[in-house]
């Protein structure tokens, strides 16, 4: 079988280029168009991923303020044409007094309750649910210890008792 | 004899025009060509720039040549590797053996494997090394164990692999301490043989290191 050395291969390479059987021109082009669609494939993912490569996700990229919908102030016109502007205080304010004239006169038919016009979702903090701590921190208030023991107190009532 | 004689005798030699012209005295049109062990086939995969191309469409055999002279006018006309787009591959193999694992001169075979990191100029010379090496029949001199060699260009870093037809360790091991010596590999380089029965598990550890 014959066998080549590498250094006898390369003794034997001519020194001019010689010519092949096959379309090498071609074959040339086809590498030099995947070179070329892969470049602007590339230049493509850049303008798009704005430079960043395999940036992690940020965890604060789209955690902005939290989107809070404001009511338009509604205006009212009245029989003489004034206009009156009734913001969400306004109004609020205007309930209290209302409800307070209310049960101040012990009208409850004059009562118009107030609802609130912004929609507020409740979330329960799961945090909390498992551990010991409470869930709504309006139950630190409620459970906590009112009627303490005073020692000075029954010491007192001891001592009137005795006499 | 001094340089002036030596220059009149060479004057004197009249050039036998019925001697066969070799590659060295006449790079066109020479007669004497040097055969190779067997026929051998380059193949070229082609990137996908298209989602509908399937693997079949990619791989394509390029030419083949059985002669020294033939082998070299190919490499002096087709794209040095480091010129090559990312996830292009050059297969050289064995007659019509084509480059899968599918293929049944592959099938109970595996391949040494070796990854080059960085885009070097190494890489153009390593894998001329590896193909003179393998046409030439001097990694495997006692028994034809070699089917193929692939040469892979990745973005983490260039792969080189050398298939065989078999798994057997001892002659493996021979074909692997002369592949890392191709590859100018010190004691730090890391060779690896995988069966191609392994192929579809990524986890696949190599059943031989060197």
């Amino acid at each position: 079988m014959p066998s080549y050395t590498i250094e006898e291969l390369i003794q034997l390479k001519p020194s001019e280029t010689l010519s092949v059987d096959f379309d090498a021109v071609e074959f040339k082009a086809i590498i030099e168009k995947v070179k070329q669609v892969q470049a602007l494939k590339e230049e493509e993912y850049n303008a798009t991923h704005h430079g960043h490569f395999n940036r992690r996700r940020s965890s604060h990229l789209h955690h902005g303020k939290p989107k809070v919908k404001q009511h338009k102030p509604k205006v009212t016109t009245d029989e003489n044409g004034w206009s009156t502007f009734e913001t969400k205080t306004n109004e609020e304010g205007d309930s209290e007094n209302n409800s307070d004239s209310n049960t101040s006169n012990g009208n409850s038919a004059g009562f118009t309750p107030t609802i609130s016009k912004e929609t507020v979702k409740v979330k329960p903090n799961n945090r909390h649910i498992s551990s010991s701590r409470p869930a709504d921190n309006s139950d630190i208030i409620t459970d906590k210890q009112v009627h303490g023991f005073n020692t000075f107190a029954a010491l007192v009532s001891d001592d009137e008792d005795d006499e | 004899m001094s340089v002036e004689e030596v220059s009149q005798k060479l004057e004197n030699v009249t050039v036998n025009d019925n001697t066969p012209k070799t590659v060295l005295s006449d790079n066109k049109e020479f007669d004497v060509k040097h055969p190779l062990n067997t026929k051998w086939t380059l193949w070229y995969t082609k990137p996908a720039v298209d989602k509908s191309e399937s693997w079949s469409d990619l791989l394509r055999p390029v030419t083949t040549f059985e002669t020294v002279e033939e082998f070299w006018a190919i490499i002096q006309n087709i794209p040095e590797p480091h010129e090559l787009p990312l996830k292009s591959d050059y297969h050289v193999f064995r007659n019509d053996i084509r480059p899968e694992w599918e293929d049944e001169a592959n099938s109970k075979g595996g391949k040494w494997s070796f990854q080059l990191k960085g885009r070097g100029s190494d890489i153009d010379e390593l894998w001329l090394r590896t193909l003179l090496a393998v046409i030439g029949e001097t990694i495997d001199e006692e028994d034809s164990q070699i089917n193929g060699v692939v040469l892979s260009i990745r973005k983490g870093g260039n792969k080189f692999a050398l298939w065989t037809k078999s798994e057997d360790k001892e002659p493996l091991t021979k074909i692997g301490a002369k592949f890392k010596n191709v590859l100018k590999l010190t004691e730090d380089g890391l060779l690896e043989f995988y069966p191609h029965s392994a192929a579809n598990d990524r986890h696949a550890q190599p059943s031989i290191t060197l």
